[in-house]
């Protein structure tokens, strides 16, 4: 009857398990493609896969990852087990509800099961990080445990308990020796669901893990934004085919095992079950020598550490290593993919992070609110002697006095085109609205770069809170809406070098890079003007450890550090000394990194709107998302 | 420990703890969040706040996605199902390979690496382009999203449809055969019926986080299309609204809830 | 005798490489009941499947009335099968399990409730119609799956271990049923055991099959006192089976001594198997019987007491009426009608076919 395989039946597994392994495939090919940028392919390489054994964020988050999941898995499982057990003993009624209540966590959405947490942790003041990850994880583990030893339990008779308890064991004992043998085979399976599960979430963790602490998920999500460094992909590629040889092998040991049956029924059974624990056992020590690999930054915890919270790929990791070797402080490195997500967080723990770095208008927010501390001037000598005037100048537009932030990259926001894609030379922003282009813009997602655009094109104030001007502004985008491709944020680098998409808003520092990778791509500021805008290093008015982040800061202004920065994030430095070092004449002279004061005439600073105004613009970004 | 309701509570004071405090507390929470204001009086509005357009829209075109995704789930799956079901023997290991394995590549990886195969000069287009066939243009539409849905949330419809087909005895085929019916007969009046409870497990557990899913469409949709998980998911990391966020996420709640009774009632008639 | 209505020419069948059945040919006789006999993994069942369609032969022809079905789906097949475990369908009630097969039909909803009717009555469940199968205890499920059966008006029923999952009391109640059903229905049956008490006290003819092989075919009295066989001999009851040697005709030399017999035909001094039923050995005061023993064990079970003795070197299995205690010096006796001599199996294969320890 089941004797051969139909050919169509043949032909529809192999088309579901393409579909399955073609990502999978593309992603370890990516582990080993030279070059940075996921749309070319840069040679094979091996760099990636060495360079993991030094990048400690990724091996961090990969041993954070397995940490919570393994303790999550242990705990779950026995708290799961037990009241799988005595669940049993239970009334009908009282049962169905616990079971109605342990299942809420695995029917109800990811999404609610975060937020409610993360609420519960607010509220009750819990600190987020690796104890309250723990907690949400073996809380939506237990279910997946119980599911798998509530069905098993039912099945086993209780009268072999009995009789052991009538032979005069203790319960404990007799429960131990008649009924956990029967349920071995179902808490490992439970286990190991809990443990896959753990592994793969994303959302709940999201929702609840805080700031300076990352699962390789949360790493992953943060980093998608502006493309993940390959580094992730060698490390999937690796746990990948880690996972794969220890399948096939247990199925290989499994289907030796499996040809004895005939002979020897109970010895087959013992050889599975050992066979199960040899499995777990091996899974065990693989995570352990993964996490050994990474152990350092866990629970290495000291005093010496400074919680630093940055805009994503805006520094050179270098510089954290140097300034940790220099200092003795460890550096606890977080990255964001906009200010408003920023302010979010901080609004929410004002002490998750020491330092910041936002944009003007943020900082101007920040100081409005009472959120910032005031720099010791005796602290930070680099940063007053290093720094131009001119930038702490025009700085007071949104820090008067310069009290609270030392301005750290500046620069404009403009269009990055490619020359073969598009005609003629572009001087307007209206080219975002020209239908020809349908489906190659890309636009920022970012309300007040989006926002900037369209008031900047019909000559309004980028920082308009006139209600009138802003609703011509979302009309505007809502009708362009269908013409872009995208709202992404550093992506657009990406694209633009894979030849993605024709246009794309950037900022300045992007348009070296990017024009580096592809020489068909220019940078322009249109002649309606554009914002130009100076992100700098503040302090949190509730940070913990104060000396660190100046020292931190001031690190940042020495003018070797400021160039090799400078070199590696390609956004302009506001360092006068580092300027001069710059060796390459080409970018020195560059008015994209460093444009003339005519160009620079025409854009503006973003100021910060005001409750109100942020209210505004929240409206109608919302709308603007949510037109067809 | 078995007959003794008191012992087994002894036992189990572990779990009800933990499931009164994290499991039941928190929703609580997100109840007393969502109808209150800023000042911690009572109102509706966050809830009614689901017929603005922009979250109605969102609300919408996620249940279009997220529906329009379970069935396919569904009709991939069922054959599939049936496929393994049918050579026993194996399939164990095969479900494995193919889903559980997958599962240990990050999903948000996995998902991403969709964008490297749909996009305009992805890896697909490649192949077209190759052999000289019209490209696609997928990547940033709905369509993008759905197939990152259908891909995510495809092993958990055929988990259980699987387990619901292998659990038949053969002989209840057979007998529908002996009786008379033709193959398509007893697929109708037979296999299908009694693999109803799998199907509603598995429909849930595709439907549910299809339909609150934010990274997906964050991905694969290019931040264009606000789904209602984008939504909630922004009121508490963007706009840092506890209260609207909160209201929407008991929105969501109720189509869960929903889905619930749905299955809970043809569970019931299922055992009766 | 009444005609021919399912023939089997030439079957053969093998799953994996593994021969099942082996150039099985078999007869069925209208309005017989059939029960097909054997250990598990005898054939048996894969005979049964293959009448019933479920299962195509690799080699050979299924004749029903005079026509070649081998290959027909099914659901074409003018017979129906109970199936091991009942098979009823759990998602519908008893009424629409029974009227599964008539709705396929189309029939009439009026026809289909008297059907319905009929046939509850006829396994004596009616008021049953709205109940879900589970809620029916083993017994009364495979009697709805007689009645879904039945209602199609077969002409045979196969019935594939119908009473295997029941217990001893419910089993030996439902023989009667089935015997009853039977005379009631007019119709053949196929039955599939590997129970020989059940084969002895239901059928017609019985079909007794080891190893993809028929061993013997006749009725239960042929099957039982003339096994053919020592694996006939050994399956279908208890029996003392003993190597001997055909002295010549009428005379056995059974474990050195000689007995007469009332077999012929075997040659002279042929080594022979000779099978002797317990309840056929006698014990007798030593000097009265021809080997003497010693009883070494002894259980009283209702009818009878069960004893073991230890005669000739082999150890006598009796059953007897008369109590005789442990360490009884006494003689054994058999009358030549109750030896029953058989071929020794001529080649390794048919060794194969014969008894397992």
């Amino acid at each position: 009857m089941n004797s051969k395989r139909h050919p169509v039946e043949k032909i529809y597994m192999a088309i579901i398990f393409l579909f399955m392994y073609a990502p999978i495939v593309t992603l370890i090919v990516l582990s080993f493609n030279g070059s940075k940028s996921r749309a070319k392919w840069g040679g094979f390489t091996m760099e990636w896969y060495a360079n993991l054994i030094h990048d400690s964020e990724v091996l961090n988050a990969m041993a954070n990852t397995l940490i919570i999941a393994l303790i999550a898995t242990i705990v779950s499982t026995l708290i799961g087990t037990a009241a799988s057990v005595a669940l049993t003993g239970m009334k009908r009624r009282t049962r169905s509800l616990v079971i109605g209540v342990t299942n809420i966590p695995m029917i109800n959405a990811d999404i609610v099961t975060g937020i409610s947490l993360m609420l519960l942790f607010k509220v009750l003041h819990f600190e987020t990080g690796f104890l309250t990850v723990l907690i949400a994880h073996i809380t939506f583990d237990i279910p997946y445990v119980m599911l798998s030893v509530l069905p098993r339990m039912k099945t086993i008779s209780p009268s072999v308990y009995e009789a052991a308890l009538d032979l005069g064991a203790e319960p404990f004992f007799a429960f131990r020796k008649t009924i956990l043998p029967d349920l071995t085979p179902a808490i490992i399976s439970g286990a190991l669901m809990a443990f896959t599960m753990s592994i793969d979430d994303f959302i709940i963790t999201y929702f609840t893990k805080g700031s300076g602490f990352d699962t390789l998920s949360t790493k992953i999500y943060s980093e998608v934004k502006r493309g993940i460094r390959p580094e992730i992909y060698a490390l999937s590629a690796i746990i990948f085919i880690v996972v794969l040889i220890l399948l096939l092998t247990s199925d290989r040991i499994k289907a030796k095992a499996g040809k004895s049956v005939r002979r020897e029924r109970s010895v087959q059974r013992e050889k599975i079950r050992r066979i199960g624990v040899i499995a777990l056992a091996s899974g065990a020590s693989i995570a352990i020598i993964l996490m050994a690999l990474a152990f350092g930054g866990v629970f290495s915890k000291n005093s010496t550490q400074v919680f630093v919270y940055n805009a994503g790929e805006y520094i050179d990791p270098e510089v954290i290593e140097m300034f940790t070797e220099e200092t003795g402080i460890e550096v606890v490195y977080d990255e964001f993919e906009s200010n408003e997500i920023m302010y979010a967080k901080v609004a929410a723990d004002g002490s998750a992070y020491d330092v910041l770095c936002p944009s003007d208008y943020m900082i101007a927010k920040l100081i409005d609110n009472d959120m910032l501390m005031k720099l010791d001037p005796a602290k930070i000598p680099n940063a007053l002697q290093y720094i131009g005037k001119q930038y702490y100048e025009s700085a007071t537009s949104f820090d008067p006095g310069n009290e609270y932030a030392v301005p750290y990259c500046w620069g404009t926001v403009g269009i990055l085109y490619n020359k073969t894609m598009v005609d003629g030379p572009v001087d307007s922003w209206d080219i975002l609205w020209d239908p020809k282009y349908q489906g190659e813009i890309l636009m920022q997602d970012s309300i007040r770069d989006a926002f900037m655009v369209a008031l900047a094109r019909r000559g309004y104030s980028i920082n308009s809170v006139d209600p009138e001007e802003i609703r011509q502004a979302t009309d505007d985008l809502i009708a362009q809406a269908p013409l872009v491709q995208a709202y992404v944020v550093d992506q657009v680098r990406d694209k633009m070098i894979g030849d993605e998409a024709a246009l794309g808003v950037i900022y300045s520092g992007e348009a070296i890079y990017t024009r580096r990778e592809n020489e068909n791509l220019e940078y322009v500021i249109p002649k309606e003007g554009s914002n130009v805008w100076i992100d700098g290093w503040v302090i949190s008015r509730d940070a913990r450890n104060v000396d660190n982040a100046l020292a931190w800061i001031d690190f940042l202004c020495r003018p070797d550090i400021a160039l090799m920065n400078f070199e590696y994030i390609t956004y302009s430095t506001p360092n006068v000394a580092a300027q001069e070092m710059i060796e390459d004449e080409d970018i020195r002279n560059s008015n994209v990194a460093f444009p003339d004061e005519e160009t620079l005439s025409r854009c503006d600073t973003y100021v910060s709107l005001g409750e109100d105004g942020d209210r505004l613009y929240n409206e109608a970004w919302k709308k603007v998302k949510s037109a067809d | 420990m078995f007959r003794d309701p008191k012992k087994a509570g002894t036992i189990a004071s572990p779990y009800f703890v933990w499931a009164l405090i994290f499991i039941l507390v928190p929703l609580a929470m997100i109840l007393w969040y969502g109808f209150t204001d800023d000042t911690g009086a009572f109102t509706a509005a966050n809830i009614a706040s689901i017929l603005q357009p922009e979250h109605a829209k969102s609300l919408l075109l996620a249940l279009e996605l997220s529906i329009l995704s379970t069935v396919i789930c569904f009709l991939l799956a069922y054959p599939l199902g049936m496929i393994l079901a049918k050579n026993k023997v194996s399939s164990q290991g095969i479900i494995t390979t193919i889903f559980i394995l997958p599962m240990w590549m990050n999903f948000l990886l996995r998902t991403f690496s969709w964008m490297t195969l749909l996009e305009n000069h992805g890896v697909i287009n490649g192949i077209l382009e190759f052999l000289h066939l019209p490209g696609i243009h997928v990547i940033n539409t709905p369509a993008a999203i759905v197939i990152g849905m259908v891909y995510n949330f495809l092993p958990f419809m055929i988990m259980p449809i699987y387990n619901s087909l292998s659990k038949i005895d053969d002989n209840v085929i057979n007998a529908a055969r002996d009786l008379g019916a033709n193959s398509v007969q007893t697929f109708l009046r037979v296999t299908l019926p009694l693999t109803v409870p799998g199907i509603i497990s598995g429909v849930t557990m595709v439907f549910i986080p299809a339909l609150t899913t934010f990274a997906i469409s964050t991905m694969l949709g290019g931040s264009k299309i606000l789904l209602i998980g984008n939504v909630i998911e922004q009121e508490f990391t963007l706009t840092y609204d506890w209260h609207l966020g909160s209201g929407l996420s008991i929105v969501l709640m109720v189509f869960i809830v929903i889905n619930m009774v749905v299955s809970a009632l043809s569970e019931k008639k299922d055992e009766q | 005798m009444s005609k021919e209505l399912i023939t089997l020419t030439h079957i053969s069948k093998s799953f994996d490489g593994q021969l099942i059945l082996d150039d099985l040919n078999l007869v069925i006789h209208e309005n017989e009941f059939v029960t097909l006999l054997g250990p598990s993994g005898c054939g048996k069942t894969t005979t049964l499947r293959i009448i019933g369609g479920f299962e195509t032969p690799d080699q050979g022809q299924v004749i029903f009335d005079g026509k070649d079905i081998t290959a027909l789906a099914p659901n074409k097949r003018q017979l129906n099968t109970v199936f091991q475990k009942y098979a009823l369908f759990t998602h519908m009630d008893i009424a629409d399990n029974i009227a599964f097969g008539l709705r396929i039909k189309n029939k009439s909803d009026q026809y289909i409730r008297d059907k319905i009717a009929y046939a509850l009555k006829l396994v004596n469940l009616e008021g049953y119609e709205h109940r879900m199968p589970d809620s029916l205890s083993g017994g009364q499920q495979q009697r709805i799956a007689i009645a879904r059966a039945i209602v199609n008006e077969p002409k045979v029923l196969l019935l594939d271990e119908p009473l295997g999952a029941l217990d001893l009391k419910l089993r030996q109640d439902m023989q009667y049923e089935l015997i009853r059903l039977k005379k009631e229905l007019g119709i053949t049956f196929i039955y599939v055991t590997h129970d020989q008490e059940e084969a002895l006290t239901m059928s017609d003819h019985i079909v007794v099959m080891n190893q993809g092989y028929i061993q013997q075919e006749g009725t239960p009295e042929d099957i039982y006192n003339e096994p053919e066989n020592a694996f006939v001999a050994d399956f279908i009851g208890d029996s003392n089976i003993i190597t001997a040697t055909m002295v010549r005709d009428e005379l056995v030399r059974i474990l050195g001594v000689e007995f007469p017999c009332v077999d012929k035909g075997f040659g002279e001094e042929k080594p022979v198997d000779v099978v002797i039923r317990p309840e056929d050995v006698e014990l007798v005061p030593r000097g009265e019987g021809c080997i003497p023993g010693e009883v070494t064990h002894i259980i009283f079970k209702g009818v009878h007491y069960e004893m073991e003795v230890q005669a000739g070197g082999f150890e006598w299995l009796v059953h007897s009426t008369k109590e005789s205690p442990v360490g009884s010096q006494i003689d054994i006796r058999v009358d030549p009608f109750n030896i029953q001599v058989m071929n020794k199996p001529a080649s390794e294969d048919e060794q194969a076919i014969g008894v397992e320890e």
